[in-house]
């Protein structure tokens, strides 16, 4: 409270800042007040419109709107200089913004109405939610969206001016459409700065997003008795057309008391379902313009952090760990997943709600991932604490120490959104190294290992592999096997080991063992022998994305 | 290390002496740990031998649970049905089918029987639009050899998803390798039908000890 003396007419504001600041703020509050046609904010005040709309209709400059709360009397007292105008005035919620600008909502939870004090207030209420939910920002971004009905009252308003005034001298020089501030402008000018005071960092462009979301239960109830009204038009002409009557034989001077009942119906007829305001419609029915409202928006805010990326490349170690999770009829399949481990591990760090795991190709539940890796990217949705490169380096850490050795992880670092694109740019195109394990019905000679190594970009035709056939179109497709190696296994005349590099998306373990043939060719079918494949491994995925630099 | 290796590594070495000394300097410790690194992988693939078994199973005994249909709808008509996971079923004739014991073994296939020629329909999408829907004695193909003709059955009720027109060109195949590459069609049953037709099959050793092949 305050503790200073204040000059007379301001005596009904409850100023918490310092004598000086209260003086300067009173000094522009007049001097952006003083100038503006009296007759027309008597008018404004009288049909309910709130002190800062009235300002914002006018144009006046942004910076007004941050200071302490200024009410309908004060404005009305700056503007006679003296307390007799409305000085009993009663708290009621703005015909216009319906009680937004006055930072009074209806709130979501208990359905009370709160009223704050000042923008100040409003802010603390909010900072104490991204204070509680435990978010670490360096930054925030602030969205409002405010109900249609706002900005249908808004419009109508404006248009009775215009055809009101519009021959005055003051009307000219403010261009009054023009220089109007929107709602959710001013709203978000008052309560920004006093957010990055609570909050200790500065509004941005930020990934941490503020939002107030404001709706009113009138704003949606009168779109459906206008698309009822307007079926009715259709059927029954007479009872309608009454009511238009009504509105056109009422006098012109606004009349707050007149409940038009039609009238509601045709603001909102000429709101929604005409584009452009047809001013001459709603001027006329401006007598009772808008509705005095008994209750203001609901508000609901929230904050969260847009989705953070971190990308990387998997290893895989086990033959029994499957990519993502995979379970059949409630039984999972395999002991675990490298998107579990990796997700499960990174999460709690982050403190995010949820993740999502993605990777550029995949490998079968027993084929592991070794060499570079596989490139992967795993988004965090509304991370609490974005981490730092050193927290990142001790997430990479501790999943490659984690006793069963499952999963390796490598180059992991946070990414923004291209990191998306990054990992699918020309992934159709990318090679991949494998090694198979192969057994062939007779014993490997010399001539064979000539045979393999000089097949060079060698084309397959391989029909869809029964093990997919069932979810997969039967097709034919072409790919190439760009060079092979095969390497002796000590101590073994059947078994040996085959290098290859392989176009995208061929079917390595079919062009092994041939499909029952319906891989052509198939390593057997070159070597002219049955050959069974018992391990694959993946050595290599060629791709340029997630590499240290 | 086999002498592939060898050679790899003796190439990544040449082409870093081709460099200049100064740069030499710089990239030993990159050249060492990209050697390091292949070496720790390659000590990952090589298998250890003593586990290997002699004889591997074949990807059809891995990949499938084979069932047997003995003197199908007709004496010597032995078909095989192999069921994998996903609930696809391909069948074809089984080792001890009649036609084999003919003279020169079977000399063509000819898949125009019944109402269509089974190799000309064309299955599309995932959905497997077009596919013709076919009960279990409905005729598949027709084999020849020297001597006689024999009608192959499809033995499951399903959707018919591809016939092996391969043999149409290749009916040695059947002589080969009937149990593989010879395969006469695939066929897609719904899991009731299977479950139906399954107490009619035999399993491998029941066929085994049917036909006395222990």
């Amino acid at each position: 409270m305050s503790n200073d003396t204040e000059p007379a007419q301001v005596s009904s504001v409850a100023a918490e800042s310092h004598a000086g600041d209260c003086d300067a703020e009173m000094q522009l509050l007049e001097g952006a007040v003083r100038p503006l046609p009296y007759h027309v904010v008597k008018e404004l005040l009288s049909v309910g419109v709130c002190a800062r709309c009235v300002l914002r209709l006018f144009g006046i400059e942004e910076h007004i709107y941050c200071h302490s709360s200024f009410s309908q009397s004060m404005l009305g007292s700056i503007l006679e200089e003296e307390t007799s105008f409305k000085s009993e005035v009663e708290f009621q919620f703005c015909s216009v913004c319906l009680g937004v600008l006055q930072f009074s909502y209806c709130d979501d939870g208990e359905e009370t109405v709160v009223k704050k004090e000042s923008a100040k207030d409003m802010a603390l209420s909010i900072a104490e939610l991204v204070k509680q939910e435990g978010h670490q920002i360096d930054g925030f971004s602030l969205e409002v969206s405010v109900p249609p009905l706002i900005l249908e009252n808004e419009s109508s308003l404006l248009s009775h001016m215009k055809k009101k005034y519009e021959s005055e001298p003051w009307f000219q020089e403010r261009l009054l459409l023009s220089k109007c501030h929107s709602v959710k402008d001013v709203l978000k000018f008052a309560i920004t700065k006093p957010l990055e005071t609570l909050l200790g960092v500065k509004a941005s462009a930020s990934s941490f997003r503020i939002r107030l979301t404001y709706t009113h239960k009138r704003a949606s109830k009168k779109v459906q008795n206008s698309v009822e009204r307007n079926q009715e038009c259709k059927r029954r002409k007479t009872g309608t057309e009454n009511a238009l009557h009504n509105v056109n034989d009422e006098s012109v001077i606004a009349d707050k008391d007149c409940s038009g009942y039609s009238t509601i119906e045709t603001n909102s007829v000429t709101g929604i379902f005409s584009n452009g305001v047809q001013d001459q419609e709603t001027s006329e029915h401006f007598e009772s313009p808008i509705e005095k409202v008994s209750e203001p928006c609901h508000l609901v805010y929230v904050c969260c952090r847009t989705h953070i990326y971190l990308c990387g490349r998997y290893l895989k170690y086990s033959r029994n760990v499957s990519q993502t999770r995979w379970i059949i009829d409630e039984e999972r399949m395999g002991e675990a997943s490298v998107e579990e481990i990796i997700g499960s591990n990174i999460l709690p760090i982050c403190q995010g709600d949820n993740y999502k795991f993605h990777a550029a190709g995949r490998e079968d539940i027993d084929v592991r991932m070794l060499g570079s890796g596989r490139p992967f990217l795993l988004e965090i949705q509304n991370a609490r604490q974005v981490p730092s490169e050193l927290i990142v380096k001790e997430m990479e850490s501790k999943i490659n120490g984690l006793e069963n050795k499952l999963v390796g992880v490598k180059n992991l670092k946070v990414v923004g959104s291209q990191g998306w694109a990054l990992m699918h740019e020309g992934e159709a195109e990318k090679q991949k190294q494998y090694c198979a394990l192969v057994w062939i019905s007779r014993p490997l000679e010399d001539e064979d290992m000539q045979t393999i190594s000089l097949l060079n970009d060698m084309k397959i035709l391989q029909r869809t592999p029964i093990r997919v056939l069932h979810r997969r179109s039967p097709l034919e497709r072409e790919k190439i096997i760009h060079w092979m190696k095969i390497e002796r296994i000590a101590g073994s005349s059947q078994y040996f080991l085959l290098h290859l590099c392989t176009q995208a998306g061929t079917y390595i373990k079919e062009f092994v063992h041939g499909d029952l043939g319906r891989t052509q060719p198939s390593v057997g079918s070159i070597l002219g022998c049955r050959a069974e494949i018992l391990q694959l491994d993946v050595t290599d995925v060629k791709m340029d994305c997630f590499v240290t630099e | 290390m086999s002498d592939d290796m060898v050679d790899r590594t003796r190439k990544l070495e040449e082409t870093t002496v081709s460099n200049s000394l100064h740069e030499e300097e710089e990239e030993r410790p990159v050249r060492e740990k990209a050697e390091y690194e292949e070496e720790e992988l390659h000590k990952l693939l090589v298998p250890d031998v003593s586990q290997l078994p002699p004889t591997p199973p074949s990807a059809v005994e891995t990949n499938f649970v084979s069932y047997f249909a003995p003197d199908f709808m007709k004496p010597g008509n032995d078909q095989y049905v192999y069921r994998h996971a996903n609930g696809l079923c391909v069948v074809g004739l089984a080792s001890t089918h009649l036609a084999f014991k003919d003279k020169g073994g079977i000399t063509a296939v000819d898949f125009n029987v019944g109402k269509s020629d089974r190799s000309s329909m064309k299955v599309t999408g995932k959905r497997k639009r077009n596919a013709q829907h076919f009960e279990s004695n409905t005729a598949l193909c027709k084999v020849c050899t020297g001597d006689d003709s024999y009608v192959v059955r499809c033995c499951v009720k399903g959707s018919l998803l591809e016939v092996n027109d391969r043999l149409i060109k290749q009916p040695e195949l059947l002589n080969s390798s009937a149990d593989r590459e010879g395969y006469i069609a695939i066929i897609m049953p719904k899991p009731a039908d299977w479950l139906k037709v399954k107490t009619s099959l035999l399993s491998l050793e029941e066929f085994k000890i049917l036909r006395e092949l222990c």
